[in-house]
């Protein structure tokens, strides 16, 4: 049933320009944000003495930096993608072939947040050419490169969820959207708040519930327990919620 | 005839607002159950509940005896239903749309199936095209498919025909005729004529209350309070004292040409049309019509609806 379902979500996105657009923008943006972080890169080892040179890490200016920036891409192109998921079934009536089917609430969320993670991953698809250009002139220092695919890749996972959870409340496309980026903002905000506490259990606790602070781990290749506590919980909690969001119809 | 759907005192109430009061009625099988009501009368949220879309705030409704609820899923590919705005995915081709309701139902020959709806509903010649550019009619034809396309044997039809040009209205209500020869339908209509053409059972639902259900005939019988006569003589004729029949009145009265008619209630509810025949022949009167008079539906559903506001 969820294959079905799935597969119904994601020949909707790709019969559609939406997708092709999406990825398109995407892949331009991501582009232009790794070609200027190379340049400076090259530029930056070229101004200073060769033994210096050895000390900028091209992981830490160029890798680390290039996925941070698709993290911040996801704060835009996540919503985008997520918010139509449920308001405009809501808006059209359209949920109701599903809930006029053997189908339940948990298998719709499933098959929706797969289908936009399909299409989150066929964006990223577009960013292995960065690594073999960068094979291609020659530099050879791919650490940390699965990392922070992985971060991404999770961060992507809980704004999905997220953004699911938005979409199941509103009927608004936009509402829905804005929803889930200030959303998103949030997350982001609660661990800078947890930097700028003098308190150190509260600094902790913020720093914990947001979500920077997991991704900076996990970027960096430091993969914890905890961290994949937090990412398992994050998804299975906003997924839990838009189950019962949708279930709201039979109180 | 056994009763298939029995709703038994269902009540469904939003903040501030009752959207159905305590309605019970019941469908028997192999009918076409006509559900009646104005605008707002409570007609599709009764019919989402029996569609199991949502639960009623109290009261029972139970299909093949079987107790309707939204998270039961036994029920689900028992039941189709055409709701007033039809679930139609406007982006996806009519064939690929119905081979996905077709799989969400569990059909097995998805192909073979999808194909017989298409070719019973005159779509095969826009299968490929996007639902999204069909006409009204279309659309409506699509609706329709995805309520019989796994095949329920109980169907729940919300105004149908609204909206369609006259040819596709009797195309659509044969349709229906010949779906009804296999399956029970509990069909939803403002056009009372197609309601009487179709329906053998009907229910009145106003202001979310039950008005009247069960047989048509016997609705009508109920409804006619006494026998109705419709008598005509010649205009300049004067119509004689008939109280030797029974008591009387004349409810309606006026002229046709060179006919004046009268409108005659008989209390008493026999069929004296031997005995004011002969009455009136042997005043020496002309006799130029003589009729048991029906009310029609329209009569009874304005009486349900107005009264009793």
């Amino acid at each position: 049933m969820i294959y079905i379902l799935w597969k119904k979500e994601v020949e909707s996105y790709f019969s559609s320009p939406l997708a092709y657009v999406l990825i398109g923008l995407f892949s331009i943006i991501s582009g232009t944000f790794f070609f200027n972080l190379l340049v400076t890169y090259t530029d930056g080892i070229q101004a200073i003495p060769q033994h210096l040179a050895q000390e900028i890490s091209f992981v830490e200016e160029v890798v680390l930096r290039l996925f941070a920036n698709i993290n911040f891409l996801f704060l835009i192109f996540i919503p985008l993608i997520t918010m139509k998921l449920f308001s405009e079934e809501k808006r059209l009536e359209t949920l109701d072939l599903y809930w006029l089917s053997p189908v339940r609430e948990w298998q719709v969320v499933l098959a929706k947040g797969l289908a936009a993670f399909t299409l989150i991953l066929s964006m990223l698809l577009m960013t292995v050419l960065f690594p073999l250009i960068i094979w291609g002139v020659g530099i050879r220092d791919f650490s940390l490169l699965g990392s922070s695919y992985l971060a991404v890749i999770l961060n992507a996972c809980c704004y999905i969820s997220l953004g699911l959870f938005c979409s199941s409340l509103s009927g608004n496309q936009i509402i829905a959207g804005l929803l889930s980026i200030l959303g998103i903002m949030f997350l982001w905000m609660l661990t800078w708040g947890g930097h700028l506490n003098s308190n150190y259990l509260v600094a902790e606790i913020f720093s914990y519930i947001g979500i920077t602070s997991h991704f900076e781990r996990i970027l960096r290749g430091l993969i914890g327990t905890q961290d994949i506590i937090y990412y398992i919980s994050f998804v299975f909690m906003f997924g839990f919620l838009s189950v019962k969001s949708l279930g709201r119809r039979n109180w | 005839m056994d009763k298939i759907l029995v709703v038994d005192g269902i009540t469904k109430e939003y903040p501030g607002r009752m959207a159905v009061s305590n309605v019970s009625f019941e469908v028997l099988r192999g009918s076409i159950h006509g559900f009646l009501g104005p605008n707002g009368a409570g007609k599709s949220t009764t019919m989402r509940m029996i569609a199991g879309l949502m639960p009623a705030t109290s009261g029972t409704m139970t299909l093949f005896g079987e107790t309707i609820h939204p998270e039961k899923l036994s029920l689900k590919n028992q039941i189709g239903l055409l709701p007033e705005n039809a679930p139609l995915y406007l982006d996806m081709p009519v064939e690929k749309y119905l081979a996905l309701v077709a799989k969400l139902h569990g059909v097995k020959k998805v192909k073979e199936q999808v194909e017989k709806v298409m070719s019973d509903l005159s779509l095969i010649e826009v299968r490929k095209r996007l639902i999204g550019n069909l006409s009204k009619g279309y659309k409506q034809r699509v609706g329709l498919a995805q309520a019989i396309v796994y095949d329920a044997p109980f169907l729940i039809l919300d105004e149908p025909t609204n909206g369609l040009d006259p040819q596709s209205v009797v195309e659509l209500r044969e349709f229906i005729k010949k779906l009804a020869q296999e399956k029970t339908i509990l069909f939803s209509s403002h056009v009372l004529p197609e309601v009487e053409q179709l329906c053998d059972q009907i229910t009145i639902i106003h202001q979310g209350k039950i008005r009247a259900s069960g047989d048509l005939k016997e609705i009508h019988r109920k409804f006619r309070q006494g026998l109705v006569l419709k008598v005509g003589i010649l205009e300049n004729e004067k119509l004689p004292d008939l109280s030797e029949l029974g008591k009387y009145e004349i409810t309606h009265e006026h002229i046709v040409g060179q006919e004046k008619q009268y409108d005659l209630v008989f209390e008493n509810d026999l069929d004296c049309r031997s005995d004011l025949g002969r009455l009136i022949l042997g005043k020496g009167l002309h006799l130029l019509t003589l009729q048991v008079e029906s009310p029609e539906l329209e009569d009874i559903f304005l009486h349900m609806t107005e009264q009793k506001k």
